[in-house]
């Protein structure tokens, strides 16, 4: 149905302009017959003449028996803007690795141009496709729509939040395990703890199949599993002379630039002193055609990072140094692992407190004889440089003596 | 003996309604207080987990979020911007 | 709704990847053998068995309708059999088998507004939050910030000439949703009043002792209003990170007086050489300048033209800062160093120079 255009939009019209799409252009877009779009317009002008947001928490809507996947959404302006008085947004969960075919992205539009505003985003910060702006009566049509389509909702609040993960074996030589089968499954295992809330917090899982870490799953899971390998690295000694003559530096772009130091060039051959070798894909990405990741792959699993809110940003720290993720994935050891930590977290964790910060207020090595770990030295940077060791005993001298 | 689930889901909707107003709840909270009362016969990942889905399912109470996901007795549409 | 339901379906999940592989993809899973980059935005992927797959990178708004997700479709289904994908940087992939497709398609993204480009030694698009569009806790824009960095640094978009990859992220306030801290250039949204306590609401919809227990620096203190519990913030304890916001929304920060940009640079989340490293504070604060913010556009391209004049090949901002040292940084970039840019949280201590390494030239 067209709408009538109803605003002015002098400042957001500057927007259109430039060699970059505009996202002004695609509200425009959809408010040509959608007016929903139409007041996210009008809302949005003001917004930029007055330097502020009008949009209000609304923590209370959902669908039916599930706490997580939509985020209550208000306009603080209803009267002038009504037909945003609500502006929901609902998170759908990604089909691994982000692939679609044409007639699945028409599925979604069409359910989405029936319910809402015609506003997406592909895809939110967690991976999820974003629907941006709908009613609260609309919520249970577009979730029974999207189940018979066959997709469901993603996670929000204190709930395992949709796993995402790089594009892995579907299109990348370096994957050295499969990111997305894995992710699958983790989304699949967890359904429960998806959509019904029942942490301290957010639990987020990021998949990347290599130290490149094309997910930043080491800045933003606080299970970040990262593929790597514990073999030497292959090579086409052939083609590394290939790329020499094609003019690439190996000693000064390559072996100079090597964190471990292990890498020679005599300008003939490259020599790797593998044991040295911490991981990094520099020389691998420089040479894709002569160097490939080892063949005793797998991954590392990370715990903890995160972004400020509360204590402070994190970056995840190593908790497994190298384990093999192969199928049948229900007999890998580390889903115990990971319930435990869930359990220990649960029971001892602070309100919005993330299990990195956890971590950090309980110490890495209480935390480790919590869910029975042993400690490794690959788990930290360096060793303690300060001698106030909490030791939990001690020997009391015998009367007889 | 685990504990009746019924009986699981009557406590923890009479914690949620007697406090009404004055705590909010998250399920690790109404966890935390079954073990206290039932001891080790409560399972958490058992009847605890089905009893808060039921709960929910049946409309007695719902998932709210203020900064973290809280489980209450159903809001009015749009109550927390009054 | 009239028509008769069927069964409520619930816990199914995300479709399986597999229904939307395309055959050259599930031929070939796990069976990659090397890539090159032909050129900005175009890359093509090798398998064991010889087969090629190609594809095209193009940026994308993020924000977008649902009638441009119909036209990457018709797209999709005249060059590539009806398959794509997205990147985790919002940017749109098409995965074509026929080289000869790859100029055409080129061509009509290019003529849809959306550039082709983001790989390799590049900038790719930059991952960013709601802003004004959706947030309730939101200091500054995000669409319209992006948009106006984007345009002034769209010629390295498209290209492949850069000394290292650059990944610029945008998050609106200080929940980062964009989680933006391990970026080369990150562009923060940030409040600098305190919270005004709304007294009528706040006992009626929020939990004080959670609302006190939020606070990080132990800020907000119980008090009355009116006979009845109430908080008040100890002002000079404030850091503005809006935690209290997130758990109480009768106590917002949003301001237009005093809200606007951080900017910080160096991070990295990739092993590659470096190990992942934080992004630390350039610039303090500039302004909130709808439309195009100015000041912000023009800040972020000065740090990136002064990274590509005087970074070593291979260097990211944070490894090239780290070889010439921060104070370098500043005076290069001359950017005025204050007080702000000392920390003083949590283990504040580290980030003190505990050396004469120091450079004065």
């Amino acid at each position: 149905m067209p709408v009538e255009k109803k605003y002015e939009t002098p400042l957001l019209d500057q927007l259109e302009s430039g060699g970059w799409p505009s996202f002004v252009k695609e509200i425009k877009s959809a408010a040509e017959d959608n007016a929903m779009a139409n007041d996210l317009l009008g809302l949005l002008e003001q917004s930029y003449q007055e330097k502020i947001g009008h949009w209000k928490h609304g923590g209370i809507v959902g669908v039916m028996g599930y706490g997580g996947g939509v985020i209550g959404r208000y306009t603080d302006l209803p009267e002038k803007y009504p037909a945003i008085s609500h502006f929901h947004t609902m998170r759908i969960n990604q089909p691994a690795g982000w692939f679609y075919t044409s007639e699945a992205l028409r599925t979604l539009c069409d359910i989405w141009d029936a319910h809402g505003s015609g506003l997406t985003n592909m895809h939110g910060s967690t991976g999820d496709i974003i629907f941006l702006g709908t009613r609260t009566e609309e919520l249970e049509p577009i979730f029974s729509k999207l189940t018979a389509a066959g997709f469901d909702l993603g996670g929000s609040g204190s709930d395992v939040r949709t796993p995402s993960c790089c594009c892995g074996k579907a299109r990348c030589e370096w994957a050295c395990y499969d990111t997305m089968g894995l992710t699958y499954y983790i989304t699949n295992r967890y359904q429960d703890e998806l959509h019904r809330p029942a942490f301290p917090y957010k639990m987020k899982f990021k998949m990347s199949g290599c130290p490149n870490d094309c997910v930043a799953s080491v800045a933003r899971a606080d299970i970040s599993i990262i593929g790597t390998w514990r073999d030497e690295i292959q090579v086409n000694q052939e083609e590394v002379r290939n790329y020499a003559k094609s003019g690439l530096d190996i000693t000064k772009e390559i072996a100079m630039l090597c964190p471990g130091k292990c890498i020679e060039w005599n300008g003939n051959e490259i020599q790797i002193d593998n044991s040295n070798c911490r991981h990094c894909m520099h020389c691998i990405n420089l040479m894709p055609k002569a160097l490939a990741p080892g063949k005793d792959r797998g991954a590392a699993i990370l715990v903890g990072s995160k972004a400020p809110i509360v204590e402070g940003a994190l970056l995840s720290s190593v908790l497994v140094p190298f384990i093999k993720l192969e199928e049948p994935y229900d007999d890998l050891e580390i889903w115990e692992l990971i319930e435990n930590m869930w359990d220990i977290w649960c029971e001892e964790g602070k309100n919005r407190e993330r299990i990195g910060e956890f971590i950090q207020r309980v110490g890495l090595g209480n935390f480790l004889d919590a869910v029975g770990l042993e400690p490794q030295p690959e788990m930290v940077a360096f060793p303690r440089d300060n001698p106030y060791v909490f030791y939990e005993e001690y020997f009391e001298e015998e009367e007889d003596q | 003996m685990a504990v009746d689930l019924e009986k699981v889901k009557e406590t923890m909707f009479k914690l949620i309604k007697d406090s009404a107003g004055m705590k909010k709840w998250k399920a690790t909270d109404l966890h935390k207080a079954c073990e206290e009362l039932f001891g080790d016969e409560y399972d958490k990942r058992g009847v605890g987990k089905d009893a808060i889905k039921e709960l929910v399912e049946e409309g007695k109470l719902v998932y709210t979020y203020f900064g973290g996901s809280y489980l209450e007795l159903p809001h009015r549409e749009g109550a927390a911007n009054d | 709704m009239s028509d008769a339901q069927p069964k409520r379906l619930t816990d199914i999940g995300p479709p399986h990847y597999q229904l939307f592989l395309p055959p050259i993809i599930k031929e070939n899973y796990g069976k990659w053998k090397y890539h090159e980059i032909l050129k900005p935005g175009v890359m093509v992927h090798y398998s064991e068995n010889n087969e090629k797959l190609y594809t095209v990178r193009a940026g994308s708004p993020r924000l977008i309708s649902t009638k441009k997700i119909r036209k990457y479709a018709e797209l999709a289904d005249k060059y590539c059999d009806g398959f794509l994908r997205f990147t985790s940087r919002h940017n749109v992939e098409f995965l074509l088998t026929k080289e000869e497709n790859i100029e055409p398609l080129i061509a009509e993204l290019e003529a849809l507004g959306h550039p082709v480009g983001g790989t390799g030694n590049a900038i790719s698009s930059i991952v960013h939050t709601q802003g004004w569009v959706h947030c309730h806790s939101a200091a500054t824009d995000a669409s319209g910030i992006v948009k106006s960095v984007m345009d002034e640094l769209l010629p390295y978009f498209k290209t492949i000439e850069l000394p290292a990859k650059i990944r610029v992220a945008l998050a609106c306030c200080l929940n980062m949703c964009g989680a933006v801290h391990c970026s080369d250039i990150a562009i923060l949204g940030i409040h600098r009043r305190p919270p005004r306590v709304d007294k009528e609401s706040l006992p009626k919809i929020c939990e004080i002792p959670n609302l006190i227990a939020s606070c990080p620096t132990a800020a907000i203190r119980p008090s009355q209003y009116q006979g009845k519990p109430s908080v008040e913030i100890d002002e000079d304890k404030c850091m503005f990170c809006a935690n209290c916001y997130t758990v109480c929304p009768a106590l917002p920060l949003n301001n237009p007086l005093n809200d606007g940009v951080s900017i910080w640079v160096g991070g990295k989340v990739s092993n590659a050489r470096h190990e992942p490293m934080f992004s630390k504070l350039a610039i303090p604060f500039l302004p909130n300048n709808p439309p195009r913010w100015p000041e912000v556009t023009s800040a972020v391209k000065h740090i990136v033209e002064l990274w590509l004049k005087n970074a070593k090949k291979h260097e990211r901002i944070g490894e090239w800062i780290e070889r010439i040292g921060w104070p370098k940084f500043f005076r290069l970039a001359d950017i005025p160093f204050q007080k702000e840019h000392i920390d003083d949280f949590k283990h504040a201590g580290l980030s003190y120079k505990r050396s004469v390494h120091l450079t004065y030239m």
